[in-house]
This record gives structure tokens, C-alpha cells and sequence, in this order.
């Protein structure tokens, strides 16, 4: 029968082995997104789904700089680099600059509605009555010097108001001027070209990475040395997603190599044969294979934090395998289904203790985390059944008398916890521990922010404020939203918002806003507009204004009281506000994007309590979201240990069971403690590596419980050692979030395995009963 | 009225329009370039024809220019209205109160007008020189220049023409734009000085600069 599983076994391996190949033939996947990773918003699905479009309408944005002391480089540069970015056919040209033609449009769609367009401040001096201070307006600018004024334009709009609402519309990016047709900003002597684009494709999709940033370093590296003291500055979601999936693709291969190398020259060094070498290998390949396979068909992608943290697998694969070959020591098996016989009730007990930990991952609402915790399952449990139907099939071995370093070195510390010589040795480690429990547990603190816990590149990071320093403010993540039942609702809830914003501007708590409502007034508004216009600005002063200019009132033309209506969606079709498609997410629900944000609580507090409107911060949210599911990966701690307790109780009994599950509880609550005392706060992803831990380091103690040989013995130490190569090495990942799982996972593995011994009290009680 | 003229007029009667990206071009022969510290005052006609007006609107005040810093042009008849034209932007004040700013990154055209207009006071027309056609003639007392677009189709620069005419200094300058609209600025009493601008003056200036 076995035989029979076994090649149906072949059959699997064989099929999730092509259909990798396939994908790999085809271009692999990869998505790296830290967002995937993050937790979904799972209350407010219209929070939800406006988040993700901001966020995605801003991580689409490319700013790039071109900066040189003669203006004639720069633009030339400018040009040569648009042309090649444009040539990658993932972006297109962004509609934010304010060229000759986009002012066309903006002309065109305003012009016809005319009447019902006022500014604010204008509104403010017609209802106080002031009139005569716009009529003064218009004269100074038919009088004065470089007004902008023509014939035509005093005959339709004979107060200019349609040019002072167009002068006012909030179009951001207001520190660059447009210089023959090139948005230019000068500093210091050197004129700043700026090249805006938008990334018609994912900007977290690999190969749009590589593409445009591919294109954009050889075509920033070509003008540096064609344009002698170029200076080229770049800010954009896109840039850093590369620079961060290109650190985490290079940290995921070296790792993974150092692990695998680590682990190879371990088991040589051990076994001194190639057997178990190969044995080990094989399963290994199985594991992390059909593991990613199953990925791969489940989700359609693998993101590279799951490709990453997979590494660490290749630390948890091998444990079987090695459980298994290490029993060729053992004199009590001889042959290989005696060896299987011995190793396969902590085997069975280990993976489903394992399961369980990562099942709790797989609760965890993390889209990363899930396919993290379904690679790491599936590949577990296909490493665990090559150990247990192929390996005995390929085993040739005869027993061998063990020796080695590592084998004394097991021994030496199983006879600590054992020595009755050792007694105060290890009442005093005890205190020890406890004393380290206590003053870590003082020292211990918590952070959420999720900003810390990426590896930003700090050269973009530096280019970013560099850009924010020349062009101004840049879009704030944050922003605010106003909900209602309609887009007509919204543009009033818009405008009864916009007294606010403008103190926010003036106490600079904000730099400028963006509102729907500021490009298309509401309808009401707008009937209001015209009435306004024609009691307090014509009757009033039209006549004589007109007479002042020598203009016959009849050609003069007079506002009708129900004009057209400028309708948002027309608005949005026409071309001319672009970046309005990006305000208004759908009907009723508009977003007012905020630049140079300062003071979020300002603003937080400014619009606390007005109907329909609420402050956003995804960044804060996302952050508090952590802090909520740090608190949960420590309840499920708490849960899985005492689902563990009971289970292993039914084959220990309570006390047995409460000494296998010692070793990794010390481990789990040292660790927090440990890492206070090294300074590093406690984070979700700690929380996280708890969560593992208990699982590995119950594994180790299940092992140790079924049997007290040396061999026993060194099959833990070697699974230990492989797994300190895996998980332990992710302490030196760059990515904050990685090195803390790994810095918690290196002290974790080294507790539990010198504790590990310890659960060998468990059978003896258990004999003793 | 097509809204597309409208908007294009609206935005060019900016005295001077915009032009296109400025080549070196030299200096008009004989005219005078202000030394460092020095500013130019003067006063100033304007006439300006709208088509169907029935006469010209006619303005004449004061002008200063303070090279890098900017022109203040104080209107006095028939309407006192002072406009600040610097690199900033264009800002004008009427009775002390600001009636508007327009920063040269909310107009495009703005961003040339203050070089351009300075330069062309002293006879400097590189920054007209690679968006029109340049025809100088000599005349007995100084020169002429007549200049035609390049490109008379450019949406963004609805100017038929401009003819200057001056001698060490520019005297006079006419800028005629489509559908019969046309400016003529006559300057006189010009006068280089070697001092500081006046407190207000300066003050102006200050003001028109802030971004």
C-alpha cells in the first residue's frame, strides 16, 4: 500500500512540478505590494474601496526633476527623457500641468456657464454688499498696465469674473510655472524641468518596476554624462516599490542560498555520507515546490514577502527529513521501516502541532500573511509525506555507530536538566530568566507605525523631500471624504467645507485642498451665483461702469437667471480638470485631497462634526489596524498553547503534557522580554514569530518526549541548527518588519531547543503512571 | 464667440503674449543697457483699442524699473490703479488694496513677461527673438523693428504683430492682436538713475515678489 501511495505521490510531485515550470517559462508573478501584506479595512467596505483608489491614483504619480545651470540642458534632457520613459508604453503623460492647451479646455468647459461661476471671496464681497470693489477690479485690469483683458472678454463677462474663478481654481503643483511649455521651476541659479507622468500600469506589478525603472537609470545615466552636472530627481510609488522588491528579491536569494548551503554542509558535516545529503534535499525541493505551486494556483501570484519569509521553510522542510535520517544511528533501527516506525509518532505530533501555528496565520486577515501561512502548509505537509513515503523506499543505509561535536554538545545539554550536579546551575538559570522576564517586561514598549517597519530606500527618500523643497507641497496621503446621497448633496456638503479649508490654509495647517465642489459649484450654487451677480453687481454698477469704458450697454451681455448648469459629470468628461476623475469616486462620495499637510490633527479636529465629512488617514489607520492584530496574534498565542496543552495531554497526560509544552512557552515569553532589554519595540510581526515559535518549539519538545537517545537528541539539535540557518538569518534582512521575525525567531529557536530537553520529563512521568 | 479665442485672448493680452523658448540674439545696436544699480523712471501713455469700443482707452501715469526686481507701473488718469510686473507674477493694487496677484505658476504667460518687458525697455530682444520674425530698420534718429510670429497659427501666441520703435531707449511699442484689439505704450522723460527705489516703491516690489 505504501508503494502504491508512493507513486501516487509521484504522480502529484510530478504534475505541481510541471505546472511551475510552465509559470516559471512564462514569467513568474511576483506582486510586491507592502499593501497586500497590510490588513483589510474589513468594517467600512466604502472606506475600503476609496482608499484603494487614492492610494492607487497617487502610487500611479511620477515627479522627475531635471535640474541644470543653463536652461537649454535642462529642457533638452527633459524632452530626451520623456521620450524614452513614453517609449516603456507604461506611462502616459500626466494631465496636471497647466500647458497652453490645457487652459484651452479649461476655457471651453467654463466659458458657456459663465453666469453662475464666482469665486469665494468674491461671493463673500457681493453678499456684504461690496460690489464696487469687483467694478474696481475690472477697471484697474482695463486700465492698468499688462491687465489681461480683450474686447470680446468685456462683452461676455464684463466684470472678469470668469477670469478671476479660473485664476482661482486650486490646481496643484503651484510652485512650477509653465516656460514655453515646460513646467519649470528656478533655484539657485538652476532651472528645474519637471517631467509629470502617470503609470498606466500596476505599479506594484515586478515588470512595470523593471521596465520603467530600467529604462529611466540607463536614460538618467546617458544624460549625465551627455549634460555635464545634470541633476536628476525622482519621486514615485513605483521607484520605491522597485528598490524594495529588488532588496527583498536579493535578500530572499541569498538567504535562501545561505540556508541551503548552511543546512547541506550541516548534514555532510554530520553524516559524513551523501545519502542523507540527497534524502534531505529531495526533501526540501518536494516541500518548497509543490508549496509554491499550490501558491501560485491558489492566488494566482506570489508576493515576495511570501517568498521571502518561504525561505524559512526550507529550515522547517528539512526537520523531517532529518527526524528521519538521523535515525540511522539509532542501534534499536535497523531497518528502514523500524526507522520510520520510531520517528513517526513525533513526526505526526510535530507537523499538526506546526499546522496548527500557521493555521492561526491563515486566520489572520492579511492577504500576504494568508499565502504565507498556505505555501507554508502545503509545503510542510508534502515534506512530510516524501520523508514518510519515499524516504524509507530510497534508504539503503545500515546503522552506524553517531559521533560528532554536535552530538556531545546535545548530550551535554540534556545532562544539565537531567544531572542531579547541575540542581543549582539550574535553580540559578531559573532566576536568571525570571529576572530577565521582569526587566523586559518593564522596559517593554509596542509600535504599530507602519512607516517603521519598511525599509525605505533613504536616497528616494531624500530626492522626495528634495522635490516637495522645490515644486512645494505634494499630495498628503491623507485626505478627506465626504459622503452623501448624491453628487449634488456632496458638492454642497463641498462647499459648506470650504470656509474651513481656507482657515486651515491660513493657519498653515494645510498648504491648499483640492474639493470637488471648488472646479463644479453645486447647482444650487450656481442658481445663487447669477441671482448674486445681477442684484448686487449689475443693477448697481454696470450702467455706469460700461460708460467709464466707452462700451454700449447693449453690447454688454446682461446674466439670465436660469442659465445653464455646469453638471459635475461634464465636467469629468471634458478633459480639462483631470485629476477631478481622481476627486470624485463615485456618486456622493468625494475625496478632498490636501497638499502640504502640516497638521493632520488640525484638520482632524476642523472637520470633526460636520455632516458627511471625515478626516482619512490610511497610513494612521493601517497602523492602529497592526496595533489591533498585534493584540490578536497574541490571544491566538495564548489559545493555540492551550489547544495544544489539551491535545498533547491525551497522549501525556496533563503534567506530561504541560513539560512538552514548557520549552516553547519560556521561549515565548523570554523573547518579548529580550528584545525589550535589546531596545527594539514589539511589533505585530514579533507577535507573529510567536506565533511560530510555539509551534517549532513544540516540536522540538514532542521529539525529545517520545524517546531520551542521543540520536533523538541530535535530530533536534540539527533541526534546530537548520532552522536557526532559516529563520535566524532573516535578522539580517534590511526590511524592519523581517528583522524583528527574525531577531524574535533566532532567541525563540536557541531557548527552546537548549529547554527542549526538559519535555523528556514528560515520558518518564508518563512511565512513572 | 468661440470660448477657445476668448480664453487664448484673455490669456495674451498680457502686453506681450508668450513666446517661445529664447535664443541669444544680440542687443539692438545703439541702445542703452542700465548698469548694476541702476533703475529707469519715466512716464507712460497707454492706448488701448477694443474693437466695437467707441474710442480707445486711453491711460497715462508713471513707470519705474528696477532691473531683477521688477516694473511698477502707477496709472494716474483717468483711474488710479498701480500693477507690479516681477518675476513672481503681476499683482495690482487699487486705493492701497490688493485687487489681484496672479503668480506666474497660475498663468504660464507670466512667468516671461517681466524679462521680456525689461529687456525690450533697453533694447534687449533675445526674448522675442526665436518666436518672431525680426525686421530692423534703421531711421534717422534710431530704428524700427517690425516683428511677425513665426508661427501665426500658435494657439498660444495670438499676436499679428509688434512694432517698436526707439533710439538709445525704447520709445514706443504697439502689439496688435487678433479681432482688432491693439495696445500702444508711448514712453517719455525717460531717465537712468543711479539710486535706490523709493520706500513705497521698494515696498511694492517686496510685496509683488512674495510667491
Amino acid at each position: 500500500m505504501i508503494r502504491g501511495l508512493s507513486l501516487v505521490w509521484v504522480v502529484i510531485v510530478a504534475l505541481a512540478g510541471c505546472y511551475l515550470l510552465a509559470h516559471i517559462h512564462a514569467g513568474f508573478p511576483l506582486r510586491t505590494d507592502l499593501l497586500a501584506l497590510l490588513p483589510r479595512e474589513e468594517r467600512d467596505p466604502v472606506l475600503q474601496h476609496v482608499n484603494e483608489t487614492v492610494t492607487h491614483n497617487l502610487s500611479r504619480r511620477i515627479v522627475v526633476l531635471i535640474g541644470h545651470r543653463s536652461r537649454d540642458a535642462a529642457r533638452a534632457a527633459a524632452c530626451e527623457l520623456m521620450h524614452d520613459l513614453l517609449a516603456t508604453g507604461v506611462l502616459e503623460p500626466s494631465g496636471d500641468a497647466l500647458s497652453g492647451k490645457r487652459l484651452k479646455r479649461i476655457g471651453q468647459l467654463y466659458f458657456p456657464y459663465r453666469q453662475g461661476l464666482i469665486t469665494p471671496a468674491d461671493r463673500t464681497s457681493l453678499t456684504a454688499n461690496r460690489g464696487e470693489e469687483i467694478a474696481e477690479r475690472a477697471m484697474a485690469q482695463v486700465f492698468g498696465v499688462g491687465g489681461i483683458v480683450n474686447a470680446q472678454q468685456l462683452r461676455t463677462d464684463p466684470f472678469l469674473l470668469l477670469q478671476a474663478f479660473m485664476t482661482d481654481l486650486p490646481i496643484p503643483l503651484s510652485s512650477l510655472a509653465l516656460d514655453d511649455g515646460m513646467l519649470t521651476v528656478t533655484d539657485r541659479g538652476i532651472v528645474w524641468v519637471a517631467v509629470l507622468a502617470n503609470l498606466t500600469g500596476e505599479p506594484f506589478a515586478l515588470e512595470t518596476q523593471e521596465r520603467l525603472v530600467g529604462i529611466f537609470e540607463r536614460s538618467a545615466a546617458r544624460l549625465r554624462s551627455r549634460y555635464q552636472g545634470l541633476k536628476l530627481k525622482r519621486l514615485g510609488a513605483v521607484f520605491f516599490a522597485q528598490q524594495g522588491a529588488k532588496r527583498a528579491l536579493t535578500e530572499a536569494s541569498w538567504l535562501s542560498s545561505a540556508s541551503i548551503l548552511g543546512s547541506m554542509a550541516l548534514i555532510i558535516a554530520v553524516f559524513r555520507r551523501f545519502w542523507p545529503l540527497l534524502g534531505n534535499m529531495l526533501v526540501v525541493v518536494v516541500g518548497i515546490g509543490v508549496g509554491l505551486a499550490a501558491s501560485l494556483w491558489l492566488f494566482g501570484d506570489v508576493h515576495v514577502a511570501a517568498l521571502l519569509f518561504g525561505t524559512s521553510l526550507i529550515g522547517m522542510a528539512v526537520d523531517y527529513g532529518l527526524f528521519y535520517t538521523t535515525s540511522i544511528f539509532d542501534p534499536a533501527a535497523k531497518t528502514p521501516a523500524e526507522r520510520l516506525q520510531l520517528t513517526f509518532p513525533g513526526m505526526t505530533l510535530g507537523l499538526l502541532t506546526t499546522l496548527l501555528g500557521y493555521g492561526a496565520l491563515m486566520l489572520a486577515p492579511f492577504p500576504g500573511l494568508r499565502q504565507i501561512a498556505v505555501f507554508s502548509v502545503i509545503g510542510l505537509v508534502a515534506a512530510f509525506l516524501t520523508v514518510l513515503l519515499w524516504l524509507p523506499q530510497l534508504d539503503r543505509s545500515r546503522q552506524q555507530p553517531p559521533g560528532g561535536r554536535l552530538l556531545t554538545a546535545a548530550e551535554r545539554t540534556a545532562g544539565f536538566w537531567q544531572a542531579n550536579r547541575w540542581q543549582p546551575a539550574r535553580a540559578a538559570l531559573l532566576v536568571l530568566a525570571a529576572l530577565v522576564a521582569i526587566v523586559g517586561l518593564l522596559l517593554f514598549r509596542t509600535d504599530d507605525d507602519v512607516r517603521r517597519l519598511q525599509a525605505l530606500a533613504p536616497d528616494l527618500l531624500r530626492d522626495q523631500e528634495e522635490i516637495r523643497g522645490l515644486i512645494g507641497a505634494t499630495a498628503a496621503n491623507q485626505y478627506l471624504l465626504i459622503e452623501a446621497i448624491d453628487d449634488e448633496t456632496a458638492l454642497r456638503r463641498g462647499e459648506a467645507l470650504q470656509p474651513t479649508l481656507t482657515r486651515l490654509v491660513q493657519n498653515a495647517a494645510i498648504t491648499s485642498a483640492q474639493a470637488p465642489a471648488a472646479f463644479v459649484p453645486s447647482a444650487e450654487r450656481q442658481a445663487e451665483n447669477r441671482q448674486l451677480r445681477l442684484s448686487a453687481l449689475e443693477e448697481p454698477h454696470l450702467a455706469r461702469y460700461l460708460a467709464t469704458l466707452g462700451l454700449p450697454q447693449a453690447e454688454a451681455e446682461a446674466t439670465v437667471s436660469d442659465g445653464p448648469v455646469l453638471t459635475l459629470r461634464e465636467a469629468m468628461g471634458s478633459d480639462a480638470v483631470p485629476f477631478l476623475r481622481d476627486l470624485v469616486i463615485g456618486p456622493g462620495l468625494h475625496v478632498v485631497a490636501l497638499q502640504g499637510l502640516l497638521s493632520a490633527e488640525a484638520v482632524r479636529a476642523a472637520v470633526a462634526g460636520m455632516p458627511g465629512v471625515r478626516f482619512v488617514d490610511p497610513t494612521a489607520d493601517f497602523s492602529r489596524l497592526l496595533g489591533q492584530y498585534r493584540i490578536r496574534a497574541i490571544v491566538l498565542t495564548v489559545v493555540s498553547a492551550l489547544v495544544m496543552l489539551l491535545g498533547l495531554a491525551w497522549r501525556y497526560g496533563l503534567a506530561g503534557s504541560a513539560w512538552v509544552m514548557l520549552p516553547a512557552g519560556v521561549a515565548v515569553v523570554l523573547v518579548p522580554a529580550f528584545l525589550a532589554m535589546l531596545g527594539q519595540p514589539y511589533t505585530f510581526f514579533h507577535a507573529m514569530a510567536q506565533v511560530i515559535l510555539l509551534a517549532i518549539g513544540t516540536d522540538y519538545s514532542i521529539f525529545c518526549a517520545e524517546g531520551a537517545s542521543s540520536t533523538r537528541l541530535l535530530a533536534v539539535w540539527l533541526a534546530a541548527m537548520t532552522s536557526l540557518l532559516s529563520f535566524g538569518l532573516l535578522v539580517f534582512s534590511r526590511v524592519p518588519a523581517v528583522h524583528g521575525f527574525g531577531s524574535a525567531m533566532l532567541i525563540g529557536i536557541i531557548v527552546s531547543v537548549a529547554l527542549a530537553p526538559l519535555a523528556n520529563r514528560a515520558r518518564r512521568r508518563q512511565r512513572v503512571a | 464667440m468661440k470660448p477657445r479665442v476668448y480664453f487664448a485672448a484673455c490669456c495674451v493680452t498680457l502686453v506681450l503674449g508668450t513666446v517661445a523658448p529664447c535664443r541669444a540674439a544680440p542687443p539692438v545696436e545703439g541702445t542703452t543697457r542700465l548698469l548694476e544699480g541702476q533703475i529707469l523712471r519715466g512716464r507712460f501713455e497707454q492706448e488701448r483699442h477694443l474693437e466695437g469700443f467707441q474710442t480707445p482707452l486711453k491711460s497715462s501715469g508713471t513707470f519705474l524699473l528696477v532691473p531683477g526686481r521688477g516694473l511698477v507701473w502707477r496709472t494716474e488718469q483717468p483711474f488710479a490703479v498701480t500693477t507690479v510686473i516681477s518675476p513672481a507674477g503681476l499683482m495690482q493694487e487699487v486705493h492701497g488694496r490688493e485687487t489681484m496677484r496672479m503668480p506666474t505658476a497660475k498663468l504660464p504667460f507670466m512667468s516671461k513677461l517681466y524679462a521680456m518687458l525689461s529687456g525690450t525697455m533697453t533694447g534687449d530682444w533675445s526674448a522675442l527673438a526665436s518666436a518672431f520674425n525680426v525686421v530692423r530698420t534703421p531711421e534717422s534718429n534710431g530704428w524700427s523693428l517690425q516683428l511677425t510670429p513665426l508661427n501665426p497659427d500658435d494657439p498660444n501666441l495670438p499676436i499679428q504683430s509688434i512694432r517698436a520703435r526707439g533710439g538709445k531707449l525704447l520709445d514706443q511699442i504697439e502689439l496688435v492682436k487678433p479681432h482688432g484689439d491693439r495696445d500702444r505704450l508711448i514712453f517719455l522723460n525717460q531717465k537712468i538713475e543711479t539710486a535706490r527705489p523709493a520706500a513705497h516703491e521698494a515696498a511694492l516690489l517686496e510685496a509683488a515678489n512674495q510667491r
